[in-house]
């Protein structure tokens, strides 16, 4: 890209028209880049795999985040993508892996599947017990919980967990989808 | 005295209320204390399903305050299901029957009128009446006809809920007493198909294996039970097996998840009908990788196939019968092996993959299972296999591979049907309540089974018609054509099990020329259709017996009274055959055989016959000292039961059939259940192989000896396409079935608070994008709709069954939901059974 | 007498109700051939109170929602709250002491694999009005 050849073809053009052609560039190219990132960001994109569609979205399709009392849905990028900038782009970098194992086929069929969804779970409650299950509390917020609107169980486990210093994934692990065997073991020996 | 667990668990009960009697010698006051509060425990069978769990009962002051498992019952082991648990209220129904009604208007019985209160004797003075004008006529239409011809107007359904003995007096006083072999039983609907099979293939009916198996086999295979739901007993045993044998692997196959899939290690959801295709997949992979057992095929097999293109079992005007080539043909023609090979032939993987829908890799574990010869396997199936067009060649089929491999009659490994009712087994089909069966697998159209009958039952050469009377599906078509007009339904609710309802079952119950009586403890949609309602004890308050799926048979003692002037079905059967003198039901030729039954009653001829009522009037005790009621042999003035039973023994010694032996009446309310063939006291637990079975003899290893040459039929059948499939207008399958929480039509458990509650309604389960394709969600209504009827229920996409996309699933236990107008009386032509699991449908917003 | 009573009364009701037969059904007085009852969902309540049992061998009824819980080979949602490990930190009620042994009655020191599956014994109740009374009575009121 940067060969000298190009930078004396570039010469010929002033300075103006390069800043400007630049910038045309640069919102086209990012805006691109955004437009990508935001169709990547879909569930419609997350379940054109059929590893995600047959496995955990037809999980996810019987839990309370899918149909519920008032139709608000949280779908795949609510709760796996981080929703600002930065975290976000990060978490993209990450799954240029995930890329490469869908081309290897590691979960490409059920048995596979199975066999890896306690080291992928692992994967997902780690980074979301780091950061304090930030993507959860885009919607769910300690503070405006309304223990008069919960359930006997909620306001105890809320009331007594979050005064322990416990963030939401530490409870709901599999409230979205099914929990692989021997979790419990896993996720205690992982800190979890 | 050694204390058994279940001693200890009952003193544990009964510290509870306070009373610690007969385990430490207490003050005078305290005993006291401890006699007022007293709660008398004694075993009985379990009221609903096949499995025969055993339950102790609690009774004080003449009623039922509690049940719990029996701890001493080996198929139990002290559990019940969330049903079984509740037992001790299914009497309590406020609504219970306490007398006969009629429908009268003025004073007097109107097919349209309303059902009024009567006394005893004004229901037999007008249901004689009915009888007799039926028989009457019959009588006519015979005259000079064959014994093996003769055909009648009066006509029983009954039930496999139905004790022993009540089948037994039932099957007496109809093809003895009225001469009339249109008496079927509801498990008709529910076992035929597993009747047939086990006939054609060992010439004797009823599993070889037992219970036993699940805990002795490597792998299980279900072809479409959801047993986690109907049978939880037996799963809780196979869940056992599976979380604690290294191993042990568990197949799942059916037309929809269900519960039973949350222990699948194989999961296999098949299109509906294609479980004929897998099966002989399973059975062409076993032959084309040489992995059958060559030795047990040349000692003990047959080969043989059947007719195909059978029809449907529907009228014969249906078009679907009139195309098929050969409708209703069964006979079995030998074959090679080189020609039963080539006939499984084209159900390749690819082929049976494709037909089923199930991928190719679970095929193969599926059939790699079987073929291995290291691996023990049950196989276990229901309705799935039984209520099937083709049900008769399914069971068959699954036979089939259990041969191949001769992997059967010994533990762990063997081919198992399970069975819906509490006696299917011990009533319907042991005791000949079949339009075609007489006792102990005797059968109305052979003359020698007929003529031991006769002998038996010491009646006139010629009595018992030779034709084959009316099965279940058929009483419906003749009472509607007006050829059945008398007709009396006892123990069961056919206005919402029998198939094609608004078609069939209903208009045949309120044509004018027909007199419809119903049995039954509560007012069931089957007893509003009717003309008379007769009151009914039931379960714990009669004494009782039931055989279970295993062969097991268990009795029980009458515990508590009925309410008001309920009365037993063996009350009701025998009471009513007072009501005939023998020349108003015989012709003259025959009673000239027997001039001295002249003037008899039927009740004189069946019942106080010298045999029946040869044992007297005696105390009902337990081990214990406690007393029990027993209101027939009070009324009756003997051992009814006993007299019963012990006739009925003799069809199993005293015939040429071996192998069907029951104990003395006694030790059945000592023990736990036995197993037949009980032999010199000892139970058999796997029939047919030498070591387990008695008739097996030394050397022989193994004999089929149901049949003359000992030998197992393998019988080849294709695939062949069911009687209906979702077209374009009717775009869906329905399935139809049980939940745990109720069972079969819910007249028992739905009047137990808390079962209903678990389950209120019946549901559609469909998948959501079926669903979202008809603009339908979970919690909106919709209805289910063929081209015979529709309901309206409530969509859930999320419940314990998930259907695939293409197929719904509806339970039937709801009254207010009678999904029976929707089925299709399309049957087995060779069982007779309905198939409920498959029809087309459309699902439309309600 | 009071039988009497009752089903004279239940002629009479169903006669003004228009049903010709004069008998109510699990169906109500609904005709045969007529359509299905109203469609109506019976929710679970999320949470509620413990059930009174109606005698000390029946299991107790679960007095919540259970939508959605996984119990399968992998995983066992109940045993989150009512296992013995659990039961304290969640205030659950532990599992009884019954589940502790094996088919032949031997004691074991995790809960018997025969009880794996617990919705085949425990049932949550939805909000509904039984269909009929039942008239059981435990053995408290009868002793009195």
């Amino acid at each position: 890209m940067n060969s000298s050849k190009k930078t004396g073809r570039l010469a010929k053009y002033s300075a103006g028209t390069l800043l400007l052609g630049g910038i045309v560039l640069g919102i086209i190219l990012w805006g691109g880049f955004n437009w990508a990132l935001a169709l990547t960001n879909t569930e419609k994109f997350c379940i054109s795999c059929h590893e995600m569609k047959d496995n955990v979205y037809q999980e996810y399709k019987n839990t309370i985040h899918y149909n519920n009392r008032t139709g608000v849905r949280a779908t795949c990028p609510d709760c796996h993508v981080p929703k600002d900038w930065t975290h976000k782009i990060v978490r993209k970098i990450q799954a240029s892996n995930e890329l490469y194992h869908k081309l290897l086929g590691t979960i490409d069929t059920r048995e596979k599947f199975k066999e890896h969804r306690l080291e992928l779970a692992l994967h997902e409650w780690k980074r979301m017990k780091s950061v304090n299950s930030r993507e959860c509390r885009n919607c769910h917020d300690y503070e405006y919980m309304d223990f008069v609107a919960e359930g006997r169980r909620a306001v105890k486990a809320h009331s007594e967990g979050l005064d322990q210093g416990k963030t939401c994934i530490d409870c709901h692990k599999g409230i979205a989808h099914q929990l692989p065997k021997g979790w419990e073991k896993a996720a205690k020996d992982a800190g979890l | 005295m050694k204390q058994t667990r279940r001693d200890f668990i009952k003193t544990n009960a009964i510290a509870a209320t306070a009373a610690a009697a007969g385990v430490t010698l207490p003050t005078l006051s305290a005993t006291a204390r401890a006699e007022s509060n007293k709660i008398r425990w004694d075993k009985t069978a379990c009221r609903f399903c096949g499995t025969g769990c055993s339950v102790l009962v609690g009774v004080k002051d003449d009623r039922i305050v509690a049940t719990q498992g029996d701890p001493d019952a080996p198929v139990n082991r002290g559990l019940n299901c969330i049903k079984g648990y509740f037992l001790s209220k299914i009497m309590y129904g406020k609504d219970r029957l306490t007398q006969p009604l009629l429908r009268m208007r003025n004073g007097e019985y109107d097919k349209e009128g309303e059902f009024t209160p009567i006394s005893w004797d004004q229901a037999f003075d007008i249901m004689a009446d009915k009888w007799k004008t039926a028989i009457k006529k019959s009588m006519e239409e015979n005259k000079g006809k064959p014994v093996d011809k003769i055909t009648s107007r009066v006509g029983m359904f009954g039930s496999g809920q139905w004790t022993v003995w009540e089948g037994y007096a039932a099957s007496k006083l109809y093809k003895a007493g009225f001469r009339s072999n249109n008496l079927d039983p509801n498990a008709r609907h529910c076992m035929a198909s597993a009747v047939g099979a086990f006939i054609r293939a060992f010439g004797a009916d009823e599993p070889m294996g037992c219970y036993d198996d699940l805990e002795h086999a490597d792998a299980f295979v279900l072809w479409g039970p959801n047993m986690a739901e109907m049978h939880p007993i037996l799963w809780s045993r196979l869940t056992d097996t599976r979380l604690t044998k290294e191993g042990c692997e568990v197949h799942v196959l059916s037309t929809y998840r269900h519960r039973s899939f949350e222990l699948a290690d194989n999961d296999m959801i098949f299109k509906p009908q294609t479980d004929l295709a897998i099966l002989n997949y399973i059975a062409n992979y076993i032959i084309e990788n040489e992995a059958y057992n060559k030795d047990f095929i040349a000692k003990h097999v047959n080969f043989t196939k059947t007719p195909t293109d059978i029809g449907y079992g529907l009228r014969p005007t249906d078009p679907r019968e009139r195309k098929a080539k050969n409708p209703g043909k069964g006979k079995l023609s030998k074959i090679s092996f080189e020609e039963y090979a080539e006939s499984v032939k084209p159900y390749t993987l690819e082929h049976a993959s494709a037909l089923s829908g199930v991928p190719k890799e679970k095929l193969l574990r599926l059939a790699k299972l079987y073929a291995d010869p290291n691996k023990k396997i049950t196989s276990y199936w229901t309705m799935g296999f039984n209520q099937h067009t083709r049900g008769v060649w399914a069971n068959g089929l699954c036979y089939n591979i259990h041969l191949l491999m001769g992997k059967i009659s010994e533990p762990g490994n063997g081919p198992f049907s399970l069975t819906g009712q509490p006696s299917a087994c011990g009533t319907a089909r042991e005791v000949g309540t079949f339009s075609h069966r007489l006792p102990a697998d005797y059968v109305v159209f052979k003359k020698p089974h007929r003529d031991f009958a006769e002998k038996i039952w010491k009646l006139p050469d010629g009595t018992i018609p030779g034709k084959k009377g009316y099965h279940a599906v058929l009483q419906n078509r003749m009472l509607k054509d007006g050829k059945l007009n008398a007709y009396w339904v006892m123990c069961t609710n056919n206005m919402q099990a029998g198939a094609n309802m608004n078609e069939e079952t209903y208009p045949g119950y309120r044509n004018p020329d027909n007199f419809i009586v119903v049995s039954d403890p509560y007012p069931t949609v089957t007893a509003q259709a009717a003309d008379l309602i007769l009151p009914t004890a039931m379960w714990a308050e009669k004494e009782g017996a039931y055989g279970n799926a295993e062969r097991r048979t268990q009795f029980w003692r009458q515990q508590v009274s009925a309410p008001g002037e309920a009365k037993s079905d063996v009350w009701q059967i025998m009471e009513f055959s007072k009501r005939f003198k023998t020349e108003e039901v015989w012709p003259e030729d025959l009673l000239a055989k027997k001039p001295e039954y002249r003037g008899k009653t039927l009740y004189e001829i069946l019942y106080a016959n010298g045999q029946v009522d040869k044992f007297p009037k005696t105390q009902v005790t337990d081990e214990a000292g406690n007393v029990y009621q027993n209101h027939e042999m009070d009324h009756f003035g003997f051992y009814v039961q006993k007299g019963l039973f012990e006739e009925y023994r003799r069809f199993q010694h005293e015939g040429v059939k071996k192998g069907h032996e029951q104990a003395p009446f006694e030790m059945y309310h000592k023990a736990r259940g036995l197993r037949w063939p009980v032999i010199d006291g000892k139970e058999t637990l796997w029939r047919y192989r030498e070591g387990y079975d008695p008739y097996v003899k030394a050397g022989e290893g193994v004999r089929f000896y149901g049949r003359k040459d000992g030998r197992a039929n393998i019988i080849t059948a294709p695939y062949e396409p069911p009687a209906e499939s979702p077209d374009k207008e009717f775009d869906m399958w329905l399935c139809t079935g049980r939940v745990l929480e109720h069972w079969h039509s819910g007249s028992m458990t739905r009047r137990v608070p808390e079962l209903y509650r678990a389950v209120p309604d019946a549901v559609i389960f469909m998948h959501p994008d079926d669903a979202k394709a008809r603009g339908l969600r979970r919690g909106l209504p919709a209805t289910v709709r063929s081209r015979r009827g529709e309901i309206t229920a409530m969509v859930e996409t999320r419940g314990r069954n998930r259907p695939p996309r293409g197929l719904v699933f509806v339970p039937w236990f709801d009254a207010s939901r009678l999904v029976n107008k929707v089925t299709l009386d399309a049957t087995d032509p060779l069982s007779k059974e309905t198939d409920y699991k498959k029809c087309a449908v459309k699902v439309v917003r309600a | 007498m009071k039988l009497k009573l009752i089903s004279v009364m239940i002629v009479l009701i169903s006669g003004l109700a228009g049903n010709a037969s004069g008998i109510e059904s699990l169906r109500g007085m609904k005709p045969l051939d007529g359509s299905s009852g109203k469609v109506e969902v019976k929710k679970v309540p999320k949470d509620g109170d413990l059930i009174q049992r109606n005698y000390v061998q029946q299991p107790p009824l679960i007095p919540h929602k259970i939508d959605g819980y996984q119990i399968n080979l992998d995983f066992n949602k109940c045993m989150s709250c009512h296992s013995w490990s659990r039961y304290k930190e969640t205030g659950a009620t532990k599992i009884s002491q019954t589940h502790f042994k094996d088919r032949d009655g031997v004691d074991l020191a995790t809960v018997s694999a025969r009880r794996y599956f617990c919705t085949q014994c425990h049932v949550p109740q939805a909000n509904a009005k039984p269909l009929v009374e039942n008239t059981f009575k435990p053995v408290e009121a009868i002793s009195q």
